[in-house]
């Protein structure tokens, strides 16, 4: 879905990944408005602490928790 | 810290301008960055202040002086945005910006997380009024190595902007001077790029980031309440804590003290001895009869329910204040997906424990209609409220544990059972689960005492009146033999399919009023043997199922309209009855005696 070398879906990524964002899937729910509005957007960068029972990340000096599908539609550029 | 107004300050402008009405100040910022702790230092008005997102669902007002005039403060429900998709508590604080009820903004921000600070920032920018921006925490800012050039950002937005400790006070005297200065920012400050480009770029210019200084326990505890290995254990620590400080200190030692010793050998006596003075009978059963307002509807509130209470918001303010509560929603988030929820429904669930009518107001952080039905429906039905719990520990404990467990397995699995056949009968989506997890701090003594000083006023002042009414409506019923008719009315019903003596009908009529009162009716009935121990497990289990309290039920008319109300009143009523009228068959049938 997305070519690029080096870049994958958050959902992927393992504990401890770092990155930044390259884009954030847009659909008709307001799910990407709603990551913008808590700094998840193309640019920011986040480190993954966390992936199970859920995902936690950390972006801006703040943890977020997030379910699987919200991850898998965050394409990350990893470092 | 530099303060660009300090200059200015040489010549005062005045506050005081000719008005109509006091100057009208909203606070405004992302959810949990201290509004309003900021709301009670300026207005000397307490308004609960925890550590986790949604602690403040609706406006509060209140009037400040500066310098010589009067102000209106307005505390608000925290906000991510002010436009797009936004939730009912959201939405509380964009209509209030937007009507041009708030002349004056204040921004408040988590100093750590500057960039979406400012992306509200930049939104409040479109409404045009004139704004101050309050980074808050800055001490906390600081330990995780976050520097940011006030002077530099103030002069680029042109308002003022203030650092703060609010909690120790600290900046709220410049916050108190500024707001003179306060200027409308320009309109356009984030045209042609997205409001996340100009936080990005304006972030990037006015702060630095540098190696984190933060203490390692904090950060080790931050970490290990989060991950199953070990926040699973940590969790089942803290339930057992909370059930020894509740369920054994509150419900058994402190009942104790008060029930056996403060009104069984003093007060009771006391009272009956004073009363036999009066020579009509009927006023002195009225106060110190069976169904007396001293022997029985004080003695349920203060001797049985208040200590339980006090336990119990003691706790559940240390926890809500530690930010722990948050992150048990990375751990029931599937199951309350499949429930049509998502994790963060955890908050209202656990706030239901302490009281189910506000919690049934903290569902306004959820997102649909949907999510937020389900919600109350699960709250009216399942969710025991604080007073209710600790009766439940009380007469429980003493039967056994499996009596216990299977009480909180049928609740459990009621709650699972309905939420996931509404998740798939009630039209609507649920959101998705993205949540903000607040740092984890160490509880401040000050607002652990205030909040639960507070909150055992208040629940004497809510509770007692009740329980006095309920009491004198006993009594009348009594009197008018409209008891024994109820009990011989619903004796099919309790006695056939409940297995329940039939005084218990009236413990359900209590329960009406408030389930907290119907429970200390049952405390009473099961310590003077009048129920087995599989009676008592049926009766709690119906009681906790059972309709709520009238004022739960006021509160989601009010929420959802009066035919939700009476939807979810009648679906929980036969729900309960149905739910005992099972158990006490299996029960049976597998003749457990616990």
């Amino acid at each position: 879905m997305w070519p690029s070398e080096g870049v994958h879906q958050l959902s992927a990524l393992r504990a401890g990944s770092r990155g930044r964002i390259v884009r954030v899937q847009r659909d008709l729910t307001p799910r990407a408005e709603r990551l913008a509005a808590l700094g998840v957007g193309p640019g920011a960068r986040i480190t993954v602490l966390q992936t199970f029972p859920g995902i936690v990340i950390e972006c801006d000096q703040t943890e977020l928790a997030l379910e699987r599908v919200v991850g898998s539609a965050i394409w990350i550029a990893v470092e | 810290m530099s303060c660009p107004h300090a200059i200015e300050g040489l010549t005062p402008k005045p506050l005081l301008r000719l008005r109509a009405h006091p100057l009208r100040i909203a606070l405004v910022g992302n959810p949990n960055v201290g509004k309003s702790v900021i709301f009670g230092r300026l207005t000397g008005r307490y308004v609960t202040v925890s550590n986790y997102p949604g602690t403040t669902v609706a406006v509060t007002r209140g009037r400040a002086t500066v310098g010589a005039e009067v102000c209106d403060i307005v505390d608000t429900p925290g906000v991510n945005m002010l436009e797009g998709a936004l939730s009912e508590d959201e939405k509380v604080t964009r209509d209030l910006v937007a009507s041009g009820k708030a002349e004056l903004i204040v921004q408040v921000a988590d100093a750590r997380n500057l960039r979406r600070a400012l992306m509200l920032t930049s939104q409040i920018a479109a409404f045009g009024r004139p704004t101050i921006l309050v980074l808050n925490m800055i001490d906390e800012a600081r330990a995780r190595g976050v520097d940011i050039d006030t002077a530099g950002l103030a002069a680029e937005l042109g308002i003022p902007v203030i650092e703060a400790v609010a909690t120790e006070g600290r900046g709220l005297a410049e916050l108190r001077e500024a707001l003179t200065e306060a200027a409308p920012l320009d309109g356009g400050i984030a045209t042609g790029v997205t409001h996340l480009q100009w936080a990005d770029e304006m972030a990037h210019r006015f702060r630095t980031i540098g190696p984190m200084s933060l203490g390692r326990f904090q950060e080790w505890l931050g970490r290990a309440v989060r991950e199953p290995l070990t926040g699973l254990p940590i969790l089942i620590l803290v339930l057992y804590l909370t059930y020894l400080a509740v369920g054994v200190l509150g419900a058994q030692t402190l009942v104790g003290l008060l029930e056996d010793g403060l009104f069984g050998t003093w007060l009771n006596p006391w009272a009956r001895s004073l009363a036999a003075h009066i020579p009509v009978a009927f006023v002195r059963d009225f106060l110190v009869g069976d169904y007396g307002l001293v022997t029985m509807g004080m003695t349920y509130a203060i001797a049985i329910v208040l200590p339980v209470v006090t336990t119990f918001f003691l706790v559940f303010g240390i926890l809500e204040d530690s930010g722990y509560i948050p992150r048990l929603a990375i751990f029931s988030d599937r199951i309350f997906r499949a429930m049509g929820l998502n994790g963060k429904a955890v908050l209202p669930m656990v706030l239901g424990l302490g009281c189910d009518t506000m919690a049934t107001m903290t569902t306004r952080i959820l997102a649909t209609p949907k999510e937020r039905l389900i919600a109350i429906l699960l709250l009216a039905l399942g969710v025991p409220c604080s007073a209710q719990l600790a009766t439940i520990m009380g007469i429980l404990g003493g039967v056994s544990f499996w009596a216990l467990l299977t009480l909180f397995g049928v609740v459990v699995f009621q709650m699972i059972f309905v939420g996931f056949l509404a998740a798939r009968l009630l039209p609507g989506d649920r959101s998705d689960f993205i949540m903000e997890l607040p740092p984890m701090r160490l509880p401040r003594l000050g607002n652990l005492a205030t909040k639960t000083g507070l909150r055992v006023r208040w629940y004497l002042g809510e509770a007692l009146p009740l329980f006095l009414v309920g009491t004198a409506l006993l009594f009348a019923l009594d009197r008018v033999g409209g008891l024994a008719v109820i009990a011989q009315a619903t004796r099919p019903v309790v006695s056939g399919l409940l297995g329940l003596p039939p005084k218990a009908a009236e413990v359900f009529v209590m329960g009406f009023l408030r389930r907290d009162y119907g429970a200390a009716g049952m405390f009473l009935m099961a310590r003077d043997g009048a129920l087995t121990h599989v009676q008592a497990v049926v009766a709690l289990t119906v009681m906790t199922l059972f309709v709520p309290c009238v004022a739960n039920f006021l509160m989601i008319v009010k929420e959802r309209g009066l035919r939700v109300g009476l939807a979810i009143l009648g679906f929980v009523t036969v729900m309960a009855v149905g739910t005992g009228a099972v158990l006490n068959g299996v029960l049976g049938f597998f003749h457990v005696a616990f």
